[in-house]
């Protein structure tokens, strides 16, 4: 995929304990494997299978698509900000982890 | 670059961007074989498999849906925990069905500790009208449910 994922973060200096909203979408076909040509040809399935959203190394959240998820898929999520890192979000499918997106989120100082 | 070079190139150039469109006018002719489940059964099984037996309470977990899906092929779907997630009371592990889709099951979710949160917005694709359900298993092992029906636009929805 040419084209990068598009973030939104609702703070990157969040403070502790705050709920932090994330939007993102990424550009894929997300093929359902349905779909025929005119010739007969089946378009073979082709979907992001995963979705992993990291803080530094730890797993946050992980989003198993399938078919009915729509083209170019998109995902809002929050998190509770207990510490701060590396936000690090991953895209899978068949091909392998094809994207990824990090967004610094830092403890804001009360 | 002289001009007759200039030509050869062009007409070149339209060759390949003629053979780029044709893909486009197969696309419109383009027939799925998908078909909607006939009732809830497929769905209800994946359900059960989900729960092991155990009885979903009917609180504590939200399903926000439009009141109509305008664009079935994008339905917007928000699935939130209403109770408190704390570092002992959290959810582990949701599921989203869409009950009459070819493939009921729309995507799993699964949540830690640190996550501190159980709140996600997804867009689907809907194959027509249907109630939709999602299920989320907490660390204690309480299942809680939420139900929602949606009525879709005809046709469009790109399965």
């Amino acid at each position: 995929m040419s084209r990068p994922p598009r973030i939104w973060i609702s703070s990157e200096t969040p403070t502790r304990g705050e709920i932090v909203r994330v939007r993102a979408q990424i550009v894929h076909p997300m093929e359902t494997g349905f779909r025929t040509l005119a010739g007969g040809l089946t378009l073979p399935m082709d979907i992001v299978t995963r979705f992993r959203a990291f803080l530094d190394d730890d797993l946050l959240l992980e989003w198993q698509p399938e078919t009915a998820v729509s083209q170019n898929p998109y995902i809002e999520f929050t998190i509770a900000a207990f510490r701060g890192g590396e936000l690090r979000m991953v895209w899978t499918d068949a091909s392998g982890d094809f994207a990824e997106a990090v967004k610094t989120l830092s403890l804001a100082e009360v | 670059m002289d001009r007759r070079r200039l030509l050869t190139t062009g007409a070149a150039l339209g060759v390949s961007l003629v053979s780029g469109v044709l893909p486009l006018a197969a696309r419109a002719q383009m027939t799925s074989t998908a078909a909607p489940q006939p009732d809830d059964s497929e769905s209800d099984r994946i359900a059960a498999e989900f729960l092991q037996g155990a009885v979903p309470l009917s609180a504590g977990l939200a399903m926000d849906l439009p009141a109509l899906g305008d664009n079935p092929a994008a339905v917007p779907v928000r699935v939130h925990l209403t109770e408190a997630v704390s570092e002992t009371s959290f959810c582990e592990e949701l599921i989203v069905l869409a009950q009459r889709n070819p493939r009921p099951l729309i995507c799993r979710f699964r949540f830690t500790q640190l996550t501190g949160a159980a709140d996600v917005a997804l867009r689907v694709r809907l194959m027509q009208s249907m109630g939709l359900h999602a299920i989320a298993r907490m660390n204690d092992g309480r299942f809680l449910e939420a139900r929602a029906d949606i009525t879709v636009a005809a046709g469009g929805c790109g399965m």
